[in-house]
């Protein structure tokens, strides 16, 4: 069925999974509150959390099938690439929910409304996902970031997760403000926030070289920066990532950043396609930039946290190579990437959280020597999902088609970006020097005597290890339907005509 | 027995067999390995040793077919399948080979399960998991020779890397973390850049539908760069192959990895995955892009290169202490061989290049073979802790000796077979070069047999080397198949020669279009 | 392209079992091989690091290493009292080694009368298999039978089977009895193959495999380091020697298409005479006979290879492998009567390393260096011979010489064999047992062998009628008529012109006669006459070696004594009715006659007179060195080895070999492994491509990622002013457009 999302009953049935989502969480903030903070209460409101996203999951598959919008400029859209993100959003939180149930304990975390801040994050990245309308997005920005803020510090027993959590406050209030105020420009030179409108103008008007357009595309851009953490606007994720409760920073280092890419996608295509002679060189730049010095900095890291922390700030500069080919092959190949990378992310935490049972000591690299001998399933499996990170064929699974995705975008790209492809293969290299290293730790090293045995697999927990590490393999055998899904799903790119100076 | 394979339609399914049994042998290894969890060590290792080498066997015997069932003289692929894979990208399971791959992948499936039968007693402890990595490895190795895909190949040339990595870094020696990460990041390094350049021509010969063709044939046939490009897109491939190799000055991997590695690993690393690099040019770098590789700035930089590597290496060899690193810098000379060999461009050298290939892996597996025996019963591999062995190992003796002969390239061994041809088809187009390249039949023989002295000559004076025991049965019956092949080929290759012949003129011809012959237009008399 | 086979009239006769001449001694190398492994062999335990170093396991080997530990030539003795019990195999191995040689003699010989049955020209050439079809290059396993390899073969054969049964006696009580006679064997297979073989490159096999058995029978008793480091050395020198022979193949084919011997003298006319390519060809291929030969500059592994068994001295180093250089040019005189220059070159050094190993044979004082040193002079006339042209002359004196140096050597092998059992009866261990000083009057312990060595030595110093007169003699008349008239008189070497360098060659030739004369005569005076300088104990247990010894001597002495007739002079025929004149030259007429004629330009030979004149000389010169030595040279003054103090000033330099091993350490060897260990290992290997490269560029990339990381200080000041200027960056670039 369709919907005319220009009226409201339009607009509320095309945001069904959104509103599921969030009618749920309300109810389960009550159900949280209605009881004093335990363990068990928590592992209870946990189940229900996933109870709800399965709901919403389900009812976003009856959309995706169904669903069409009739309206042109609706301020939702209502196409393949929104359930796509979903779906990502949906798979992650359902896994930080699952790993948070069994982690939080361990950590002394009691507060049950963590796995509820998680849905309401959630329900953010959905409507930032399905907005089509500036103003849209910054709700949505507003929603997902609140919630995660808190997530960030959920651990009142940890300083550091506190600490953390107040820098990304801080940090990211700061980047919000860019974002709002780059929002207000566009709107000043466009005269509408409407993505699809603001590109129609931008051609019409011939506003390309419109400097305070530009300005204003410019700020937007620091903000998406700042979210997926580019460098240099990257400050902020190894300290909080290090100090959130592991489940979080996986969320953090997959969801988060899938929503902000795929906003910035809507909008780059919808928007300011047209514009790429001027967004193109400051992308190409942050590329590159955070592929070299995101792969270098790592390299030093002795902290398995900060060194996926790291690599999840590579795994952005990867992407920001799909953005930059500006193309629908490149939302293809983020739709594909962000699977892959999901998984790959959540494997390898779900494993963290094991091996950190204090959230603290276990952290370190060191402490995965030998692990083969003692656990040879955790660190096999954490041996895949850091050859899914580095994109090794076969034995990296999937991770090595979605860089090979990424690659086709950007040699495929308009816009030449085969020597960005160079740049991305060669930073690689180096990274294999810190992914390698965990494997050749785990497997080369015999196992100290002091080393504490890491603690038992609870369940879920291995459900959500057995799982993406599973997928991970099969995906990386028979990734063809995974291609086309992505491929269907894609965002139409706007046709990038020349772009008519200023008048 | 043609008669008995076709009946069987062995051409159809053997390629895919060849690839899928390494892996299932793999899973059962795995499966053995969980099911025995609690059983002793010895029990687990004599368990694993015992069903690898069956499974390794059984591949060399289904692929002895081969010999039989290619059709040499055809230019079309023998055992050609081709499957959609991932259609999205227009990357097929595509498989098929000539005289050329033929030859190695037989002598990769014969190979293995000597190296088994050689690692038997020194792998003591995960052998489950070892042998599994080396059936893996295997499959990577022996698709590298069959794929006709490009993606598909590059796929096999990654799934080769990560087995040898834990094969090195699990099971090596002191210095094995530095030497198996060396080793990886040099080969990524290369292969990586390569797979832009793989992704690049797919992509420039994307059918009407704009979906990627990685076709080995079709490219091979359409393909056209500017100018630019294809020198790129060849630099590509040479980086990538030119590590492997390994070419001077790519090879400061190699003596790292041989030395460090467990015997059946610097076997297999030796006898097998250098001639990747080698296969590499001749099936791809040189088809793919003829005009690059004929260009005369970067052919003869090639052959400079290759040269340097072939007195390079010799020389340096001539100074090892260590009898393992000798004979890894002898490979770079050898192999230089080959290199110079294919870019030559006269059917005598490519056909030479191509017997190089196989004479080297035969008398380099089993010189590394040798090595770990006397290293199991002495511990040592530097050449100055033995010394007139000859006397308590009698059979060690006589079959070092012949193999170090074959190695120098003693007539009547296989070692001059190939060299000789090489250098004789090379003076055509490269009289210098080959003449350079020759004065290392003086360097051979005073490395090897200064080595030789060294280990089985001179007096018997160290009390511990008193003591050896000479080969056992098991021994020395897998070192029979290589001396075995050592005469063969030495006294009548012409059988592989023929096999090789055609598909060897074909490349001549792309990459020169001068007469199948090997007379060079304008060379000659 | 090798010639289509008609119907050879040698097609049906005993010739077409060409390769069983080879076959016969391969056949008995593998039976004594697979013997003596047998012997050896004890199979080790199922897992070798199971009972690595077992201690008792020791004493076995022990004894078995103290067993030739002092193994120096001939200890065939074992060190402890008792006489070891003779190899088990001892009796099956006597039969065998001397059976097979002594079988394809008899089959040469049948060859042989064959040959003289029939009337043919070309060469009788039986293909095996093809061996390395490639393109445009057809290479067959293939032998070929003709006057030149007719003779080499009688010769191999037959010498062979001499020395295979003095051997027998020799050896008789070494432990490694069987892998001697397999060596020996083997190395009479690739010598057959050497002369034997239709295109260079099975000759190549050969010569390579003749190259290998010498390694391996020099280094027999590798226990000892010297001995082992003389096997290396004798390989790796003819090695060097064999890269010029690979190249002159890479050119013969780039140039002329094949490598066969048919084929390459039909087509040989194609290339331009005295032109670059056949001389680059030539001089190449001389390059691998210096190797093989023992020429200036790669003479130095000869002596050297007398730390082998006396016998292998006899065939290898003195009868057969070390005249392969001067069969090749034979083989090659097409070629090379094309090749002036080259051809001078040949002669030139030939002469040079005659005198200058003759010089150095003055000095030596042991027995067998002494005759190492005259088979390099004697082998540098050889390659007189074949330079001038004269290849007849070069094939001939390679002949007799076979004959009297195999006899030298293996007198002098006798002479060891006495010394070492009379000092081993006494447990002497002392003394060396080859030092001419520690024999003298041996005359009266061991006649025969006294008798033999003079008719050697008179031979040798080219005493007629004494077989080495006639062919040195027609050597040097030879270079004397060349420089009188030839192509290669009209040539020019090094701004010299032909003729002079020939009038040198010929001057140096009668020089070195004269030397020759003189060492050798010192050497018998030395050894048989004067007092006996052995120590009293030992004295008594001097004799005469056993018969199965002895006997072969014999038949060489005989050869030695009339081997002349088989080439006489016409001058002297002319003179004295001796017999037919020039047998050889005519039966070598169908391989070399053409080349021959092609060099000496028609005019054969020189007036009568000239040559009476020149043959009277050289006799003159023969008497003359004799006498000289007889006056000069006193053996009662002489004093034992450890007795005698060390020659000085020339004495010793002579005594020191001109140094030129020192020299060739000096200037080649070290240089080389100092190159490749400091600059190309340590320095380029290790230090540019490792340190500065590979490890360079990680430890670069991880200390960028170091700074990164302390840039990360946990301040959110700096956070949010870095956000700053990165945002203040971005926006810059967008309006960089405009």
């Amino acid at each position: 069925m369709s919907f005319d999302v220009s009226t409201p009953t339009g607009l509320l049935q095309a945001l069904g999974p959104d509103l599921v989502l969030i009618v749920g969480a309300m109810v389960l903030m009550l159900v949280a509150a209605f009881r004093p903070e335990s363990a068990g209460h928590q592992r209870r409101v946990g189940l229900m959390a996933l109870g709800v996203l399965v709901a919403t999951i389900a009812t976003m598959s009856w959309y995706a099938t169904n669903a069409s919008s009739t309206t042109v400029h609706g301020i939702i859209a209502v196409d393949g690439f929104r359930w796509a993100v979903n779906l990502v959003f949906l798979v992650g939180a359902a896994a930080t929910i699952a790993l948070g149930i069994e982690a939080n304990p361990r950590d002394r975390i009691v507060a049950a409304e963590s796995h509820v801040l998680v849905l309401f994050a959630t329900a953010g990245m959905m409507v930032l996902a399905a907005a089509r309308d500036l103003m849209i997005v910054f709700l949505g920005v507003e929603m997902m970031s609140i919630a995660v803020y808190v997530l960030a510090g959920i651990n009142r027993s940890s300083a550091r997760s506190a600490e953390g959590a107040l820098k990304y406050f801080l940090l990211g209030a700061f980047s919000t403000g860019f974002l709002l105020y780059g929002i207000a420009l566009i709107y000043g030179a466009t005269g509408s926030t409407h993505l699809g409108v603001i590109g129609e103008r931008i051609g019409t008007f011939g506003l390309a070289g419109h400097g305070m357009l530009l300005v204003g595309v410019g700020l937007l851009l620091v903000g998406f920066a700042f979210k997926i953490a580019a460098v240099p606007f990257h400050m902020w994720a190894p300290d909080v990532y290090e100090g959130a409760p592991t489940p979080i920073t996986a969320y953090m280092a997959a969801a988060v950043k899938a929503a902000a890419f795929a906003m910035f996608l809507r909008a780059w295509l919808e928007a300011f396609s047209l514009l790429d002679g001027s967004w193109l060189t400051p992308i190409w730049w942050l590329a590159a930039v955070t592929m070299v010095a995101g792969n270098a900095i790592a390299l030093a890291q002795r902290n398995v946290k900060r060194m996926l922390a790291y690599s999840s700030i590579v795994h952005g500069g990867y992407l920001l190579v799909a953005v930059a080919a500006g193309t629908g092959l490149g939302s293809a190949a983020f739709l594909f990437y962000g699977i892959a990378y999901t998984l790959a992310t959540f494997g390898a935490f779900a494993i963290v959280s094991v091996m950190a049972p204090t959230g603290s000591r276990g952290a370190l690299i060191r402490d995965y020597e030998g692990l083969w001998t003692t656990r040879p399933w955790l660190a096999v499996g954490f041996a895949i999902c850091m050859l899914a990170l580095l994109g090794f064929p076969i034995f990296g699974g999937v991770g090595f088609f979605a860089k090979w995705y990424v690659l086709q975008a950007a040699i495929t790209s308009p816009r030449e970006l085969t020597p960005l492809a160079i740049v991305l293969v060669l930073t690689s290299v180096v990274s294999a020097g810190y992914y390698l290293h965990v494997v050749r730790v785990m497997f080369m090293k015999p196992r100290p005597e002091d080393a504490d045995e890491p603690g038992p697999v609870y369940p879920l927990t291995q459900a959500v290890l057995v799982g993406s590490v599973a997928l991970i393999l099969l995906l990386g055998l028979f990734p063809n339907t995974l291609a086309t899904w992505a491929k269907d799903n894609a965002l139409g790119a706007r046709p990038t005509a020349v772009t008519t100076n200023a008048p | 027995m043609h008669g008995l394979l076709a009946s069987i339609s062995y051409n159809n399914w053997i390629l895919t067999v060849l690839l899928a049994l390494p892996v299932l042998g793999a899973l059962a290894l795995w499966a053995q390995g969980a099911a025995m969890r609690h059983a002793d060590e010895t029990a687990r290792t004599s368990a694993a040793r015992k069903l690898a080498l069956v499974v390794f066997t059984a591949e060399a015997v289904v692929s002895l077919g081969l010999w039989w069932s290619v059709d040499y003289s055809s230019p079309l692929w023998s055992g050609y399948v081709a499957v959609p894979w991932i259609p999205a990208w227009g990357i097929f399971y595509r498989v098929g080979v000539d005289g050329i791959a033929t030859m190695l992948i037989l002598l990769t499936t014969l190979l293995m399960p000597l190296t088994v039968l050689g690692s038997w007693t020194s792998i003591r402890e995960r052998a489950h998991l070892f042998y599994a990595m080396l059936l893996v490895l295997t499959t990577g190795m022996l698709g590298v020779f069959m794929a006709l895909d490009l993606a598909l190949f590059y796929v096999f040339w990654e799934l080769m890397l990560v087995p040898m990595y834990l094969i090195i870094g699990m099971w090596g020696g002191q210095r094995r973390l530095y030497a198996s990460l060396k080793f990886f990041l040099f080969t990524m390094l290369g292969s990586l850049v390569m797979l832009v350049a793989i992704l690049y021509i797919g992509l420039t010969a994307a059918d009407p539908l704009g979906r990627p063709v990685f076709a080995y044939d079709v490219i091979v046939s359409g393909a056209t760069y500017p100018g630019m490009a294809s020198l790129w897109l060849f630099g590509a491939f040479f980086l990538a192959f030119a590590v492997k190799v390994p070419m001077w000055p790519f090879h400061t991997w190699l003596p790292d990895a041989h030395v460090e590695a467990p015997t059946a690993g610097s076997v297999v690393l030796a006898s097998i995955m250098l001639k990747m690099g080698t296969f590499g040019f001749v099936r791809f770098a040189l088809p793919l892009f003829p005009d690059a590789a004929t260009n005369p700035a970067v052919r003869s930089a090639i052959v400079i290169l290759a040269v340097v590597g072939i007195v390079y290496g010799a020389l340096v060899s001539m100074v090892q202490p260590d009898f393992k690193k000798l004979v890894a810098y002898s490979s770079v000379s050898h192999l230089g061989f080959v290199m110079l060999g294919i870019f030559a461009f006269t059917t005598q050298s490519l056909q030479g290049a191509l017997m190089v290939n196989i004479n080297h892996g035969i008398s380099t597996g089993a010189l590394f073979l040798l090595i770990g025996m006397i290293y199991e019963r002495r511990h040592t591999r530097q050449l100055a802790d033995f010394g007139g062995i000859a006397k308590v190992m009698p059979l060690f003796a006589v079959m070092l000796t012949i193999v170090a002969l074959s190695s120098i390239g003693v007539p009547g061994t296989n070692g001059f077979v190939g060299e000789f041809l090489v250098l004789v088809g090379a003076f055509r187009t490269e009289p210098i070069a080959s003449v350079i390249a020759a004065t290392v039949v003086i360097f051979a023989a005073v490395y090897l047999l200064w080595a030789l002295q060294r280990i089985i000559y001179n007096p018997l004076s160290k009390p511990e080397n008193q003591a050896l025991k000479d080969l056992n049965a098991r021994e020395l019956g897998l070192l029979v198949p290589f001396i075995a092949g050592i005469l063969w080929l030495g006294l009548y290759p012409k059988p592989v020669l023929e096999r090789t012949q055609a598909a060897a003129n074909r490349v001549i011809e792309r990459v020169h279009g001068m007469g199948a012959d090997g007379s060079v237009a304008g060379q000659g008399r | 392209m090798l010639l289509q086979e008609t119907v050879h009239p040698l097609a049906e006769t005993a010739a077409r079992f060409v390769w069983w001449l080879p076959t016969l001694p391969l056949i008995g190398f593998v039976i004594n091989g697979l013997l003596s492994l047998q012997a050896a062999t004890k199979l080790g335990p199922a897992d070798p690091s199971a009972d690595a170093d077992h201690a008792h396991a020791g004493h076995g080997a022990h004894a078995h290493d103290a067993h030739d530990a002092h193994a120096h030539d001939a200890h065939a003795h074992d060190a402890h009292d008792a006489h070891p019990p003779r190899h088990r195999y001892a009796a099956i191995t006597s039969i065998i080694g001397p059976g097979v040689l002594i079988a394809s003699f008899v089959l040469a010989l049948a060859m042989f009368f064959a040959m003289r049955g029939v009337e043919a020209d070309a060469p009788f050439v039986s293909r095996l298999f093809s061996w390395m079809p490639v393109g445009d290059f057809k290479l067959d396993a293939a032998l070929q039978l003709d006057a030149l390899s007719m003779v080499m073969v009688l010769v191999i054969t037959g010498i062979g089977s001499l020395i295979h049964v003095f051997s027998v006696g020799y050896m008789q009580d070494d432990p490694g009895y069987p892998r001697y006679f397999a060596y020996l064997n083997l190395f009479v297979f690739f010598m057959l193959l050497l002369v034997l073989g239709a295109n260079y490159v099975v000759t190549f096999v050969g010569w390579e495999g003749v190259g290998l058995c010498s390694y391996l029978l020099i280094g027999f008793w590798f226990s000892e380091q010297a001995n082992a480091d003389a096997g290396k050395k004798a390989f790796v020198v003819n090695r060097i020697g064999d890269f010029g022979f690979m190249v002159a193949m890479f050119l013969l084919f780039a140039h002329l298409g094949t490598l066969d011997y048919t084929a390459i003298a039909a087509n040989a006319g194609t290339l331009e005479p005295g032109g670059a390519v056949v001389t680059a060809i030539c001089l190449f291929l001389f390059i691998g006979c210096t190797g093989k030969s023992a020429q200036i500059p790669l003479f130095t592994w000869l002596p050297d290879a007398m730390a082998g068994p006396t016998p292998v001295s006899a065939l290898i180093h003195a009868a057969t492998m070390v005249t392969a250089g001067v069969f090749l040019i034979a083989r090659s005189s097409v070629l090379f009567s094309l090749a002036p220059v080259a051809s001078l070159t040949v002669a030139l050094v030939g002469g040079l390393t005659a005198i200058f190993a003759a010089s150095i044979g003055l000095k030596q004082w042991d027995i067998k260096k002494v005759l190492a040193y005259s088979t390099v002079s004697q082998l540098g006339y050889m390659f007189i011979g074949v330079g001038v042209g004269a290849y007849t002359a070069g094939v001939f004196h390679l002949v007799t010489h076979a004959f009297f140096k195999a006899l030298l050597f293996l007198g002098s092998g006798s002479v060891i064999f006495a010394m070492h059992r009379a000092y081993h009866a006494t447990h002497n261990h002392g003394d060396d047992a080859q030092d001419m000083r520690n024999m003298g009057g041996l005359k009266a312990m061991m006649p025969v062998t006294w008798t033999l060595l003079w008719i050697a030595t008179l031979a040798i110093a080219g005493v007629p009628p004494f077989s080495g007169f006639f062919s040195k003699d027609e050597i040097l008349s030879a270079a004397y008529s060349r420089a009188h008239e030839s192509t290669l008189a009209d040539a020019s070497l090094l701004g010299m012109s032909g003729s002079t360098v020939l009038y040198l060659v010929w001057i140096l030739g009668l020089a070195s006669a004269l030397i020759t004369a003189i060492y050798m005569t010192r050497m018998m005076l030395y050894t048989f006459h004067g007092p006996n300088r052995t120590d009293e104990k030992s004295r008594p247990h001097l004799a005469e070696a056993p018969w199965v010894m002895t006997g072969p001597l014999v038949v060489l002495g005989v050869l030695s004594l009339f081997g002349g007739w088989l080439n006489l002079p016409e001058v002297i025929t002319h003179m004295v009715p001796l017999g037919p004149a020039e047998t050889l030259e005519h039966w070598l007429e169908p391989v070399v006659g053409e080349a021959t004629a092609r060099v000496s330009g028609g005019a054969a030979h020189v007036a009568v007179s000239t040559e009476q004149m020149l043959i009277a000389g050289a006799i003159v010169i023969a008497i003359a060195g004799i006498a000289i030595a007889k006056a000069r040279l006193k053996p009662e003054a002489l004093l034992t080895k450890d007795a005698s103090e060390p020659s000085r000033g020339f004495e010793r330099i002579l005594e020191r070999k001109w140094y030129v091993d020192e020299i060739y350490d000096a200037l080649v060897v070290r240089p080389i492994h100092a190159l490749s260990r400091s600059v190309l290992w340590k320095g380029v290997d290790v230090g540019l491509i490792d340190t500065l490269g590979a490890n360079g560029s990680a430890a670069v990339t991880r200390f960028a990622g170091w700074i990164g990381s302390q840039l990360q200080t946990g301040r959110v000041g700096t956070y949010a002013w870095l956000l700053v200027i990165g945002a203040v960056v971005v926006l810059r670039a967008f309006t960089a457009g405009n």
